[in-house]
C-alpha cells in the first residue's frame, strides 16, 4: 500500500464516521461529573492553548469569574494571581471534546449539555447558551448581574433542562437539522428553526418539573433562537472524539481561536494543534462606532459546527445570514462551492432546497485546501477587546495552520516507513 | 520542416489559449483576439516544500 493509499483510506474512516454518527443531547450535568479530565480547580476556555500572559483581557474576565464563582477566590484579581501562580489549570476545551463559544469557559461546577453519540460511542459537551442578554460570560462580562444568572443556570435551569432531556429519551440532533432543512438556517451563527425545533421537542418535557421556576425558565427557553448552537456543538464534539485516532488522516478534526492565533486539528494526530496568527472576522459591526482595531483575532470553538459541515461551510443554507452581514448570495454560494472543493464528503441528511437539493460538505481535508489553495470560510461573532460582541461575519481559515499539519502527517509517514525498515 | 503549414498557422485567425492568469487573456481581448482560459494554478501555489509533501501524500486526484 502507498503512503496515499493509507492515507486515503484513513480519511475515508474519519468522513464515514463524520457522516454516519448520530449525536443526540442527552443530558445536562455539572461538568466535573462529566468531562474527562475536569478537577475543582480547571478552567476550560476556547482555542489552542495561549500562554497565561497572552491570554486577551475578555478571557481573563471570564477565567476569573469562574473561579470566582466557583468560590475559589473572592475577587477577578485573587482569581487571577491564582491562576499566574499555577493554581488554576486553565485547558483548551476542545483538548476535553468540549466547545466554548466566543469567551465563554467552563467550570467544575457549571451545567454542561452532554452529548452522545450513538453510532460510534463517542460523548461531547457545550455549557448552555446564556441568550440574547450581551452582558454574560460568554462575551467575556463577569459581575454580580452575571454571577446570580450563572448561578439560576447551575441551581435551576441546567438541572431542570437535564430533566426534561432524560425524560424525551435524548433530542436526535440529526431529526432537528432534517426537520429545519430549508428553513433558512446555516447553524453556525443562524439557528431559529433549529432552536425553535428543540423547543417543540424540550418543552413538553418541561411542563410538570418540579422547580418552582419552571415558567420563567420555559420562558428563557423559548425566547433564545441561538439556544441550538450549543446543543450541535456538544454533538460535533462526541463525533470529533471517533475521529481524533485514526493515524494519518489529513481530516480536520477540530478548530478554534483564542482571539490571538487560529488553530486546527487532524484527525491523524488527535488532540495536536497547529496554530498561527488568528484571521480578524469581517463583515458587520454592531455599533457603527466600532472599528477593525477594536477587535480581537477570532475568538471561540463555535467554528467546530464548521469542522461539521455547518456554518460557512454550508452559507448557502443560510443566505440571510450573508445579507445581515454586508455580503451577497453568490458569496453564500462560492463558500459552499469552496468547501464542496476541499471536501471529502457530504452529508444527506439536510438537502438545500434553492442548491439542487445537494447536502452540507463535510471533511475538509488539508491536502486540498493546502494543495488547492482553496480556503475555507468560516461564520462568527467578533469580539471586542475590552469585551462582548462587536459584529459578525466570516474569516477564511489561515493557511499556515494547514501548511504545518501537513508537515506533521509527513513526518508521521517518514516515521512509519522508517519502522517498517 | 512543413515550412508551408507554419505560414498557414501564422496567416491563419490567432485564437490564444492562457494557462494561469486571466490578466494576459484579457490584455488580448482588449485587442479584439479570441482567447481560450485555462483556469490552472500550481499546486500549492507553487510552494515547492508542500509541493513535495503533497507528492507523497497525494490526494489532489
Amino acid at each position: 500500500m502507498t503512503i496515499e493509499q493509507k492515507v486515503n483510506a484513513a480519511n475515508a474512516q474519519a468522513v464515514e464516521i463524520l457522516t454516519k454518527a448520530r449525536p443526540v443531547w442527552a443530558d445536562v450535568q455539572p461538568a466535573i461529573d462529566v468531562i474527562p479530565g475536569m478537577s475543582k480547580n480547571t478552567v476550560l476556555v476556547p482555542g489552542p492553548p495561549l500562554p497565561v500572559e497572552r491570554i486577551t483581557p475578555p478571557i481573563r474576565t471570564s477565567i476569573c469569574g469562574a473561579v470566582v464563582h466557583e468560590g475559589l477566590a473572592k475577587t477577578k484579581e485573587d482569581a487571577w494571581e491564582m491562576v499566574l501562580r499555577g493554581e488554576i489549570t486553565v485547558e483548551p476545551a476542545q483538548n476535553h471534546q468540549c466547545g466554548c463559544a466566543a469567551c465563554m469557559v467552563v467550570s467544575a461546577s457549571m451545567p454542561v449539555m452532554v452529548a452522545e453519540d450513538r453510532v460510534y460511542g463517542g460523548k461531547g459537551y457545550a455549557p448552555i447558551h446564556p441568550g440574547p442578554n450581551p452582558k454574560c460570560l460568554r462575551w467575556g462580562f463577569y459581575d454580580e448581574d452575571v454571577e446570580r444568572d450563572l448561578s439560576w443556570f447551575r441551581d435551576h435551569f441546567g438541572p431542570a433542562l437535564g430533566r426534561a432531556v432524560r425524560k424525551s429519551g435524548g433530542i436526535d440532533l440529526i431529526t432537528v437539522l432534517a426537520k429545519t432543512a430549508g428553513m433558512g438556517d446555516e447553524n453556525h451563527n443562524r439557528q431559529p428553526a433549529a432552536s425553535m425545533y428543540l423547543a417543540l421537542q424540550v418543552i413538553p418535557w418541561m411542563l410538570d418539573d418540579p422547580d418552582p421556576q419552571r415558567d420563567e425558565m420555559i420562558r428563557h427557553f423559548a425566547a433564545n433562537d441561538r439556544f441550538f448552537l450549543h446543543p450541535m456543538m456538544a454533538g460535533v464534539e462526541s463525533i470529533t472524539k471517533s475521529i481524533k485516532k485514526i493515524p494519518l488522516s489529513t481530516v480536520v478534526a477540530g478548530m478554534a481561536g483564542n482571539g490571538v492565533e487560529f488553530g486546527i486539528q487532524l484527525a491523524g494526530t488527535g488532540n495536536r494543534w497547529y496554530t498561527t496568527q488568528a484571521p480578524v472576522i469581517q463583515g458587520t459591526f454592531l455599533n457603527p462606532s466600532y472599528t477593525e482595531a477594536d477587535l480581537l483575532g477570532y475568538l471561540g470553538d463555535s467554528c467546530v459546527t464548521e469542522v461539521y459541515g455547518l456554518g460557512g461551510m454550508s452559507a448557502i443554507a443560510g443566505p440571510a445570514y450573508l445579507r445581515m452581514t454586508g455580503s451577497t448570495i453568490a458569496e453564500a454560494r462560492s463558500r459552499t462551492e469552496k468547501a464542496r472543493a476541499v471536501s471529502l464528503g457530504e452529508h444527506t441528511f439536510a438537502p438545500i432546497p434553492w442548491d439542487d437539493f445537494k447536502g452540507f460538505p463535510v471533511g475538509l481535508d488539508a491536502r486540498k485546501i493546502v494543495g488547492l489553495n482553496i480556503l475555507p470560510i468560516s461564520h462568527g461573532g467578533s469580539a471586542l477587546k475590552k469585551g462582548g460582541q462587536g459584529g459578525a461575519g466570516a474569516a477564511e481559515l489561515p493557511l499556515e495552520c494547514f501548511k504545518d499539519a501537513l508537515r506533521a502527517i509527513h513526518k508521521e509517514t517518514l516515521a512509519q516507513a522508517e519502522q517498517e525498515g | 520542416m512543413d515550412c508551408e503549414k507554419i505560414m498557414r498557422l501564422f496567416q491563419s485567425e490567432l485564437v490564444v489559449v492562457n494557462v494561469g492568469p486571466k490578466l494576459f487573456a484579457e490584455a488580448l481581448e482588449k485587442q479584439n483576439y479570441q482567447t481560450v482560459q485555462v483556469d490552472w494554478k500550481p499546486i500549492a501555489g507553487g510552494d515547492r516544500e508542500m509541493q513535495d509533501i503533497l507528492a507523497v501524500l497525494g490526494g489532489l486526484d
